[in-house]
């Protein structure tokens, strides 16, 4: 029996110290490198997607049997005999297909990459890209500025919630928000529609701009263009708001349950430190999927809304493009889809890796 | 209350809810903490330290509440403080370090602004000395200043928990609480981090109180301690008083389930010394004064050998740039009928990746394994059942291991139904038989509960008796009892080597315990990286170490008597 009751082994420890196990593996310049190896994997990825898309846009419509032409042709062919010079106009129009698979793969290619989609059947003779890139300005103003901010405002309200559960902050966000998306869009749109548009005569009911205005970049167009997206935009933020504060909300409570959440309360760091830098910090990246996923969406329009507003974005382009069988106008939106989702996707994982450091490795 | 006294708590009763249906974690707790004291607080899961601690720190969260009493730090009473008043006294006050260390971390940000934001939360660093004074308190826990560039999940769990005992010292704390700091590590990182905190604490001469289940560790560095049992302190005294004439029963209890597993004679409550009981040739049912867990009942004739000949099994490298890992390397035993066999390490020995070769679980790079004439790794799909129903696993958590959202009947019966022509009422007749083996009793009863209704060694009952369902011929055993509280080990261990014994069950025992392993096991293999480092018969290994492995890893065990 030794007097050292106290502390037998402390002196021991000394020449041990950090022994253990994981040494400290790389260096500081280590780090750069594997961020660059991290996003050229990434950008890889992306070529490699991207290619697969398009070429199978390419080969989709070749597998169905026959062509444009032939359709159109057989349509005619219903109410009577079709003349040689009917049939080489309407092949002339639709164009039939020259070369074997290869060659046509390479002028497709080309296309692509020129922005070449031809000209459209419906709104003959504009082509396709003209009305592409006349459209896509109005929704990406419209639905990718409004997907922006319901994402901001609900992820704010969402770490609000979650910090304050139990209280009115909590409860009144979340009832009101799951509440309002729980109405199809195109309802919530009409009942806009209908009062603020029609009976108290607030906003204009159809249009991205008033009869009398010509599309430039003055003030008073913008202004005009302003008020001519609310209501719409007004129908998605009401709709997609409840979403993203649900998620958050969620996230967040089960990161504050976390332990570096307690041990930062612990070390007396401030509420608003542990509830933003810690808690929303991690609670955020799960939705920053759902994020990159809504965002990829917003060039494909928000087609019931555009539809009941009469808004002329890329979603009223699409629905025109399928009910009048619009081919080039179809390919070009979907491919411009595709194209959207993935350029999303890859910049959701760069942002990502620049977060989460554990992506990186 | 003394001028050295630095906490005082007064009659503090913690509750969880309030009204008729609160439980009360915390009653009547009293004592004072002097100024530069280490003091032990022990007790088993439930009995109410972890509350104490975390009222003791201000972090009682409802549903805890503090029913009654006070908490006096320096004259002033936490419970009645407001929030901000509470944050501002954790500079200079009391720090906390929290048992799960490994997750205390922030994954999204480096060590360095971990630092930082407790600076820039007290203000009580100039801000050109932040990364300075980071730097310095790093160093006081052994660890070198490039840390301070890592995330947390850079690091090893060890490290992990070092940097969060220097981010509370950060706050220059008059009391640090440590809620089991070491529970969740490996058991040689866990030797050298309460080393640490030792070393610690006699040169910075804060206060400290070390809350653990594991009175070893607590009689090893503390000079007090206390024990709690249901929500009280049944015993305070000096260390080495609790150790030689502990007061109450409940102390005896604690203490008598400790042994050094070097002696030349090691016996647990239930537990007669293996050797002498040999030289008797009785069963341990015999000779123990506690009743066998199981009846005796003939052997089956079919009884097998595993024999496992060259094991190699290889990973590949955990990042780019590293290489392999062998995780099991050139490893060959001989399980007989009926024998037991340890198998110890510490953790990445590669212990339980030879327990998942054997099962088949996973496939070997090369080597074979062998049931009777069966070649394991050349089973087909099909054939896996007709060596699970002779081989069976025993897993290390019994909270994970049962579906929380099932019966204990429901549990049992499925393996019933699956390796046995038994349905109906006789396969419940099975499942109540199983469950009186494993000591559950009354049967009827335990079968209608559901995991969360059981204590952790009831639970860990159950998926021993999951395992016995096919009646099978080997159990592998990977650290069955390492979740358990201490007073429930015993029983688990005198279940498993009656089992052996009266049933003729072979058993491997994968463990870092080395005591339990004298307790159950004849013969016993040490692993280090994946190669036997040093076999031999268990008691003769433990007294006589050979290897330097060995030796650390006995060394690594608190041990109360080395003490006294």
């Amino acid at each position: 029996m030794t007097s050292t009751t106290a502390a037998p082994r402390g002196v021991e420890g000394k020449s041990r110290s950090v022994a253990e196990d994981v040494p400290l593996r790389t260096q500081g310049s280590g780090r750069a490198a594997r961020n660059a190896l991290y996003i050229l994997r990434k950008l890889g990825l992306f070529v490699l997607t991207l290619w697969a898309a398009v070429t199978v846009n390419f080969i989709l419509p070749r597998l169905m049997p026959g062509t444009p032409a032939d359709a159109a042709l057989a349509k005619l062919a219903q109410n009577g005999p079709v003349s040689d010079a009917t049939k080489a106009a309407i092949e002339a129009q639709l164009g039939v297909p020259t070369g074997n698979i290869f060659e046509q793969y390479v002028t497709y290619l080309h296309q692509v990459i020129t922005l070449d989609f031809g000209v459209s059947y419906t709104f003959y003779p504009q082509t396709v890209s003209e009305l592409v890139s006349t459209a896509l300005p109005y929704t990406l103003v419209l639905v990718g500025v409004v997907t922006i901010i319901a994402f901001i405002l609900g992820t704010l309200l969402g770490v609000l919630a979650a910090w304050k559960r139990g209280t009115w902050l909590d409860t009144l966000p979340t009832l009101s928000g799951s509440f309002a998306s729980a109405f199809p869009y195109f309802w919530t749109a009409l009942l806009l529609l209908f009062f603020a548009g029609y009976v108290w005569r607030l906003f204009p009911t159809s249009g991205a701009y008033g009869p009398t205005a010509t599309p430039n970049l003055s003030f008073g167009f913008l202004g005009d263009a302003l008020y001519h997206a609310f209501l719409p935009a007004l129908t998605i933020l009401i709709t997609s708001l409840g979403g993203w504060i649900l998620g958050m909300r969620n996230t967040m409570i089960s990161t504050i349950g976390d332990d570096y959440v307690t041990f930062a309360e612990a070390n007396g760091l401030k509420p608003r430190v542990v509830a933003l830098r810690y808690a929303a910090r991690n609670a955020i990246l799960p939705n920053l999927t759902s994020f990159g996923l809504a965002l990829g969406g917003v060039v494909g329009g928000s087609i019931l809304v555009e539809r009941v507003f009469g808004y002329p974005g890329v979603g009223y382009l699409l629905f025109n493009a399928v009910t009048n069988q619009d081919y080039p106008l179809m390919q070009a939106l979907f491919l411009m889809i595709t194209l959207s989702v993935l350029v999303a996707n890859f910049l959701v994982d760069i942002l990502y890796g620049v977060l989460d450091p554990r992506t990186r490795r | 209350m003394t001028d050295t006294t630095v906490l005082e708590v007064v009659d503090l009763d913690v509750d969880y809810g309030t009204g008729g249906g609160a439980t009360h974690a915390v009653r009547n707790v009293s004592f004072q903490l002097a100024q530069g004291e280490f003091v032990g607080l022990v007790g088993e899961s439930g009995s109410g330290k972890s509350t104490l601690g975390f009222a003791i720190a201000g972090l009682s969260k409802p549903p805890a509440v503090i029913a009654k009493g006070r908490i006096l730090f320096d004259g002033k009473d936490i419970a009645s403080m407001s929030a901000e008043e509470l944050r501002e006294q954790r500079h200079g006050g009391v720090a906390m370090v929290l048992q799960s260390g490994m997750n205390a971390l922030n994954p999204v940000r480096t060590i360095r602004n971990h630092f930082r934001d407790i600076f820039e939360a007290h203000g009580h660093v100039e801000k050109s000395e932040w990364d300075a004074r980071a730097a310095e308190m790093v160093g006081k826990v052994e660890l070198p200043p490039q840390v301070l560039a890592r995330y947390p999940g850079e690091l090893s769990g060890g490290m992990r928990q070092r940097i969060s005992i220097a981010l509370a010292l950060s706050l220059e704390p008059q009391l640090m609480v440590f809620d089991e700091p070491t529970t969740a590590l490996d058991v040689l990182v866990q030797h050298a981090v309460m080393d640490t905190i030792i070393e610690l604490q006699r040169r910075e001469n804060f206060t400290a109180l070390l809350i653990s289940h594991d009175l070893g560790i607590v009689l090893e560095s503390a000079q007090r301690v206390m024990v709690m049992h249901e929500g009280q302190i049944v015993e305070d005294a000096p260390a080495h008083d609790v150790l030689r004439k502990p007061k109450d029963e409940y102390t005896k209890m604690l203490l008598s389930h400790y042994a050094d597993p070097r002696g030349k004679v090691v016996e647990l409550p239930g537990f007669e010394d293996r050797a002498e009981r040999s030289k008797k040739g009785a069963s341990r049912a015999a000779t123990a004064a506690h009743p066998p867990t199981v009846s005796p009942r003939e052997r089956r004739r079919d009884q097998k050998s595993i024999v496992v000949e060259n094991l190699v099994k290889v990973y590949p490298p955990p990042r780019r740039g590293e290489s392999e890992v062998r995780a099991v390397d050139d490893v060959s035993f001989t399980l007989e009928p009926g024998a037991s066999l340890a198998l110890v390490g510490a953790s990445g020995s590669g212990k339980s990746t030879i327990a998942k070769l054997i099962t088949a679980v996973e496939k070997s790079t090369s080597g074979s394994v062998h049931f009777g004439n069966l070649d394991v790794a050349k089973l087909r799909r099909g054939q896996f059942r007709s060596l699970h129903r002779d081989v069976q696993m025993v897993f290390q958590d019994p909270y994970a291991a049962l579906n929380p959202l099932h019966t204990v009947e429901y549990t049992l019966t499925r393996p019933v139904v699956n390796f046995t022509k038994l349905r109906g009422q006789d396969a419940r007749r099975r499942v109540l038989e199983l469950l009186d083996t494993v000591g559950l009793s009354p049967v009827e009863e335990f079968a209608a509960k559901l995991p969360h209704q059981l204590s952790g060694g009831q639970r860990q009952r159950v998926v021993i008796a999951r395992a016995l369902a096919s009646d099978p011929q080997v159990i592998i055993a990977d650290e069955p009892v390492s979740m358990l509280d201490v007073s429930l080990r015993a029983g688990v261990l005198a279940l498993l080597e009656d089992l052996r014994e009266q049933w003729g069950v072979s058993m491997l025992y994968i463990t870092h315990d080395l005591l339990s392993a004298r307790l159950v096991t004849d013969n016993i293999m040490v692993l280090n990286h994946g190669k036997v480092v040093e076999r031999g018969e268990t008691a003769e290994v433990l007294q006589h170490p050979k290897d330097e492995y060995t030796v650390r890893l006995l060394d690594a065990i608190p041990n109360p008597r080395k003490v006294a």
